[in-house]
């Protein structure tokens, strides 16, 4: 169990390739053209994938750097969704590259390649952290490149104003994370998180303390990661910085930091879930996912712009990404009744719900976002000298995508699908993401009969407003597939964006067709994951085949 | 067999047709007029392959037979093979041994007797087709749309008689639905046929409803939708809805209030398809469509998979006599009715389209009784049909072809001598349709009879036909774990409301039943040969739309249908003149279909009776036919024809039957206007009501979330200051209760 040094080191290989990567980027940019950085960040993502992939299967603990499955998914996770990025990302490169003239006033492009992937690396590091440090480390190493990518990626007074939003929130929400795990650490006298579950679990019962400060915490926590998943109440920058940025900044800020945000609340309920205070840590999950998926929703339902929309879209998504947490927070929770091995199963159940939805939800909005990039103009500022500036058309209101199924058929037909599988339409990857939620939602307190106020009502209540929601939310995707197919054209939309777009495009559009049609493979992975987190109460009996954190004693150790 | 597995040979079946499909989407612009080529060769490559399955699943049968001598059962044979699991929710419940069920769809395609013999079907049939569209839609704007969606419905038919799971049937149920309703209104910019296409897609939905509902309930009492028995990935074993296990199990099925629902769902269902009443009035109008389609599409395959629907699920409804008697109600009404409004049709295409509802009807019947001949007898009609009905519509196409497009039986005759082949070929179709022997409906048609007969006249047969059960309950036996009646559904199971249906069940309704089905069986012959008489004899007449079509003959413009169309016709011919007496005489095609899965249910294998032919019943069935001749002859023969005849004999009967029984105006009526007006009333309610409310919602931010707007001013301080109220909220709440 407890490693070497040195053996620390190779559990972060992947994330140590990244970094070397960025480093490669930052430097060679000096030397080399402008698209070489993007390169040398899809190589380097290739190289950690690879290492990854060569890493023992077995479940690792070392100094503060947990190995196991759920952290093999968010890694994979990650770098999969970066290898996308980055073609996303390129997409706008590819343009300033062909048009690279006098005018181009714009520092070279190599320094967002490497610091997108020192984001990457943060964000992975998050994924293993298992030690309080480690983790705010990480989430820092997420956001100061995602300040710098918003500031570099656009220069007019909308891009600075975004990024500067986007900056100051994340700072209140970094700050009020680092409270939460002050808390944690105060708690539990170590930031190692198999050491203050332990300590808590021992004390929840007696000590005032803990059953004072450990709801403060958490409370802080949630918030924290709400800013990261955009959920209420830190939802609110969203639509600004959407609208601000460029459509891969946009597809990278509605989904990494989700990934994040996931991480943290998964940990959180693996670290206090076992300890019985925080029985309120479930009621406050599904009022948030029922709020922030209604607010979401709601707010998108009157866009017409379309970066706005989408926008107001992944708030809502992050209220589903939140329907799982719940489950998991609720199960986590030792119930009255003896029977613990089902609870942890369905705990589990509800957290592989989220993963599986984070998935295909990137999957859907990363094609989106790229085809949006695919089907922009260029920007003004990068043919400004040479001769006359053209008209800004980036795609910006839905009106834009008017008629798109006659002048561009396949981005019409991927953006379609993409839309539907965000709506939930059978048999498209968001509906089984979907469909599966729903079903960890019911699968709570099963057996027990719906009374007013019982769990089991609340979470029925839950599927019911995430069912709402989903009918709510095809509203307004389904009145974006009505303006590509059923209005004429206005002006040809021109796919000007760049060809990396579309290629990502593309890509996504492959993927979702292979979740569509074998869902299971994804499902599997991210059951094994869910599983590996949370603690098992089988830790203390036979069954225990994927027990990974199992230091951490189940709630049948909590009974003292 | 041994050679290539036979599960890559039953993948290959479907596959080459969605295959030729999309290559003629990708290349049919760059082929042109040859694009009809992957789409034949796709599906001539898929007859073959169906062909070589069938032998070998004669094979397996035989042996299998050969077998049973010592141990008297006909043993089940059938063959799943799982490409992927499609869903597979896992749930956490059904894991520690309570009640919900894992959501586990794989995507299954089985092959047994029946599914080999209507793979062998639906490509062969298809495949005559098609060569024929060569010559019928050439030249046609659209030559690769129709190949390709042609190619498409062989690829969605096929899956669905092959798949393994009722979610994988819905699935396909709804694609070829879809094509049917695309080459329907394949000329989309005549009205008619955009009308007629939207017309069958709506009556279809209220047929798929029932499929969804049945397939829901049958979700909730068994606990998967499989056909086949499954083992789940951890380990447990679920018995399959119509699997070996279930089967073998006499108490298997649920009968009662839930057994009802679920049969009669699946009734609906089938009706819907296979255009039985009430729900038969979208197939005349589909006659818009492409002559070649309604050949296939509305005549030989897509029509009878409500037949396939109900016989497949044989077990469910022989657990609830009620609503197996009721489909034999439907049948034996629809075919009677049918027949009626078929008798004074002008429009040849309709003639036939009525004479299919009314075929169809028949092979209801026999479902309907749910005994081993029934449903044998039912598939031998189904195949025998596919042939003969296939040949009459080529025949009518063919016709409709040399006319110019005039498809009215009273602007033309005497073709007799302009188109000799499609004359003779048509005269076998009829031949067959009308029952007279040898010809192919005469056996099929016989055995139905005999079917009905022996539920009406047990004794005279005898054999005991009330082996069916009655209601069962829950499964319990074997190694198997039955995951999931539902509580309500094993207490419903023994309720009475399932047995009010029963009462159906009465050797008078059945000896009704019989007289019905044998009155139809006149009348098939006399639309027939009225038809015939009509079309071929008399003086020749020609009307003056078919000059389009000259090709510079001598004096009359119309001219026989080239090679192409003609070939295809007689090989019709022959397998409509030859197959009954073939398949009967050998009895093979019910000692095959015996060992289906889902025939050898106990209920189901205990009515087997020795193959007998009824002599009693052919000589009914024949005079019936030759009355039906004899009048058509009296009426249509040898002189023109116009209806005055008819008009005379019927009387006010007459104006009753060509309105169809008035069905169209009555769903006019009652749910047509009403619909209209209540959508009126909702676009009214909806521009004020809605549009008023919604106008005030959307001013809702504005009037009530003052705070909340202000909040999404684009400030970032008011943003950070929301964001910090919210975190005390949750945090005082958190305090607040793990203090109190």
């Amino acid at each position: 169990m407890n490693a070497t040094s040195l053996e620390t080191f190779s559990l972060l290989a992947p994330e140590i390739v990244l970094v070397l990567a960025a480093l490669v980027a930052y430097l060679g940019g000096a030397f080399a053209g402008l698209r070489f950085g993007w390169l040398v960040a899809a190589a380097g993502i290739v190289a950690a994938m690879a290492v990854t992939r060569g890493q023992a299967a077995d479940p690792v603990f070392s100094a503060g750097v947990t190995v196991d499955a759920f952290s093999g998914f968010i890694r994979w996770t990650v770098l999969a969704l970066g290898l996308l990025l980055c073609l996303v990302q390129s997409g706008d490169l590819f343009v300033s590259a062909v048009s690279r003239g006098p005018g181009l006033h714009r520092g070279g492009t190599c320094e967002e390649a490497g610091t997108f992937l020192l984001l990457l690396a943060g964000l992975s590091l998050v994924g293993v952290a298992g030690d309080l440090v480690l983790l705010f480390a990480g989430l820092e190493l997420v956001s100061i490149p995602t300040y710098i990518l918003l500031g570099l990626k656009r220069t007019d007074a909308r891009g600075q104003e975004a990024s500067l939003k986007y900056f100051f929130l994340s700072l209140v929400a970094s700050a009020i994370f680092l409270y939460a795990l002050v808390c944690l650490y105060g708690l539990g006298g170590s930031t190692d998180l198999q050491a203050i579950a332990v300590r808590l679990q021992a004390e929840a019962a007696t000590s005032r303390t803990v059953q004072v400060l450990l709801p403060l915490a958490i409370g802080m926590a949630i918030v924290g990661a709400a800013f990261r998943l955009a959920a209420v109440p830190m939802h609110f920058y969203a639509p600004d910085v959407y609208e601000g940025t460029s459509p891969g900044n946009a597809a990278l800020l509605s989904t990494l930091p989700k990934v994040a945000g996931i991480v943290i609340l998964a940990r959180l309920i693996a670290l206090v879930g076992p300890s019985t205070s925080p029985e309120l840590f479930w009621r406050v999950a599904v009022v948030l996912a029922a709020v922030t998926m209604t607010v979401g929703n709601v707010m998108a339902l009157w866009q017409g712009n379309l970066r706005r929309l989408l926008a107001c879209s992944s708030i809502a998504h992050a209220g589903y990404l939140l329907v799982g947490i719940a489950v998991a927070a609720a199960a986590a929770v030792p119930p009255a009744a003896a029977d613990n091995r089902s609870s942890w199963i369905f705990a589990a159940g509800g957290l592989s719900a989220t993963l599986f939805y984070l998935t295909t939800y990137a999957l859907a909005t990363i094609g989106l976002f790229g085809a949006i990039a695919y089907l922009g103009h260029r920007w003004p500022e990068w043919s400004s000298g040479s001769g006359p500036r053209p008209p800004r058309e980036e795609i910006t209101t839905v009106d834009d995508l008017d008629g798109l199924s006659s002048t561009n058929p396949v981005a019409a037909f991927a953006l379609a699908v993409f839309l539907l599988s965000l709506a939930g339409i059978p048999p498209l990857p968001g509906f089984w993401g979907k469909l599966s939620l729903a079903i960890s939602t019911l699968e709570v307190d099963w057996n027990t009969p719906i009374t007013l106020g019982s769990r089991r009502c609340w979470f029925v209540g839950l599927a019911v407003v995430l069912v709402l929601n989903a009918a709510i939310a095809a509203a307004y995707y389904l009145r974006i597939i009505a303006a590509m197919y059923f209005k004429t054209t206005k002006r040809g939309v021109q796919a000007d964006g760049g060809l990396a777009g579309g290629l990502a495009m593309l890509a996504c559009l492959a993927l979702v067709g292979m979740v569509t049609i074998q869902p299971r493979g994804l499902f599997t992975a991210a059951s094994r994951a869910g599983e590996s987190i949370i603690p098992q109460a089988a830790a203390s009996t036979a069954t225990a085949s994927e027990t990974t954190v199992s230091d951490i004693p189940g709630p049948t150790a909590t009974t003292p | 067999m041994q050679d290539i597995p036979s599960s890559t040979l039953l993948v290959l079946v479907p596959l080459l047709p969605l295959v030729g499909a999309i290559l003629t989407v990708a290349l049919g612009r760059t082929l042109g007029s040859r694009a009809h080529v992957p789409a034949i060769v796709g599906i001539a490559a898929s007859a073959a392959v169906a062909v070589t399955l069938l032998f070998g699943m004669v094979r397996q049968v035989a042996v299998g037979n050969s077998a049973a001598q010592q141990g008297q059962q006909v043993q089940p044979v059938e063959m799943v093979t799982t490409l992927w699991e499609w869903a597979d929710i896992p749930n956490a419940q059904a894991a520690g041994g309570t009640t919900a069920a894992s959501f586990l769809i794989p995507v299954a395609l089985r092959l047994d007797p029946l599914t080999a013999t209507l793979l062998v079907i639906i490509t062969c049939v298809g495949l005559l087709v098609a060569i024929y569209s060569i010559g019928y839609m050439h030249g046609d704007p659209g030559y690769p749309r129709f190949f390709a969606l042609f190619s498409m419905f062989v690829f969605s038919m096929t899956m669905l008689v092959a798949a393994s799971n009722f979610l994988l049937v819905y699935v396909f149920w709804e694609a070829v639905g879809a094509c049917s309703y695309l080459l329907i209104g394949f000329w989309f910019t005549k009205p008619e046929a955009a009308k007629a296409a939207k017309k069958a897609f709506l009556v279809n939905r209220v047929g798929d409803f029932g499929l969804a509902v049945a397939t829901f309930l049958l979700w909730m009492t068994y606990g998967t939708l499989n056909f086949h028995d499954t083992v789940l990935s951890d380990g447990t074993a679920v018995p399959g809805i119509l699997g070996v296990t279930r089967l073998a199990d006499a108490s298997g099925y649920v009968g009662g209030a839930v057994g009802s629902a679920i049969c009669l769902l699946l009734l609906l269902a089938a009706c819907g398809k296979s255009a039985q009443l009430p729900l038969h009035v979208w197939l005349p109008d589909a006659m818009e469509g492409p002559t070649p389609a309604s050949a296939l599409i509305h005549a030989a395959t897509m029509v009878t998979a409500g037949i396939y629907l109900i016989a497949r699920s044989g077990p469910l409804f022989v657990a609830c006599p009620g609503a197996l008697t009721l489909v034999s109600i439907v049948g034996a009404t629809t075919a009677l009715i049918a027949a009626l409004i078929g008798t004074v049709q002008n429009d040849l295409k309709r003639v036939l389209a009525y004479s299919t509802i009314s075929q169809l009807g028949y092979m209801f019947a026999s479902l309907g009784t749910g005994t081993l001949l029934g449903f044998s007898a039912a598939i031998f009609h189904l195949v025998t049909h596919a042939f003969f009905k296939a040949l009459l519509f080529l025949g009518a196409g063919s016709v409709m072809h040399s006319m110019g497009g005039v498809i009215d039986m009273r602007r033309f005759g005497g073709l007799r001598r302009v188109m000799p082949v499609t004359a003779v070929t048509f005269l076998v179709g009829s031949l067959a349709l009308a029952g007279v022997a040898p010809f192919a409906g005469f056996f099929s048609k016989d055995e139905i009879l005999a079917s009905l007969h022996s539920r009406g006249w047990p004794d005279t047969h005898g054999e005991h036909q009330e082996a069916v059960p009655a209601g069962g309950h829950a499964m319990t036996a074997g190694s198997f774990r039955l995951v999931s009646v539902t509580p309500d559904a094993s207490r419903l199971a023994g309720g009475d409301r399932g047995s009010r249906l029963d009462a159906l069940n009465q050797p008078a309704t059945w000896r009704l039943l019989f007289w019905m089905s044998l009155v139809t069986a006149g009348l098939t012959a006399f639309y027939t040969f009225r038809a015939v008489f009509m079309t071929f004899t008399g003086p020749t007449r020609v009307p003056e739309q078919a000059g389009h079509h000259a090709h510079g003959a001598a004096g009359s413009a119309a001219h026989e249908s080239p090679p192409v169309m003609t070939i295809p016709l007689v090989i019709l011919a022959v397998a409509s003149a030859v197959s009954g007496w073939w398949l009967f005489s050998t009895h093979g095609l019910a000692t095959f279909l015996a060992a289906t899965p889902s025939f050898t249910a106990p209920s189901i294998a205990s009515t087997a009776t020795p193959p007998v032919f009824h002599w009693d019943l052919a000589i009914q069935g024949t005079l019936a036919a030759a009355a039906g001749i004899v009048v058509a002859a009296l009426g249509h023969l040898g002189k023109r024809s116009d209806g005055p005849q008819m008009e005379r004999f019927l009387g006010p009967l007459e104006t009753l039957f060509a309105n169809r029984f008035y069905f169209d105006q009555i769903y006019a009526g009652l749910i047509v206007k009403p619909l209209e007006f209540v959508a009126t009333l909702a676009a009214l309610i909806d521009r004020y009501l809605i549009d008023g409310t919604v106008d005030l919602v959307a001013r809702l931010p504005l009037a009530l979330g003052g705070l909340v707007r202000h909040l999404q001013s684009g400030l970032v301080q008011r943003y950070a200051l929301a964001g910090v109220i919210g975190m005390l909220l949750i945090v005082l709440a958190l305090v607040a209760r793990a203090m109190g």
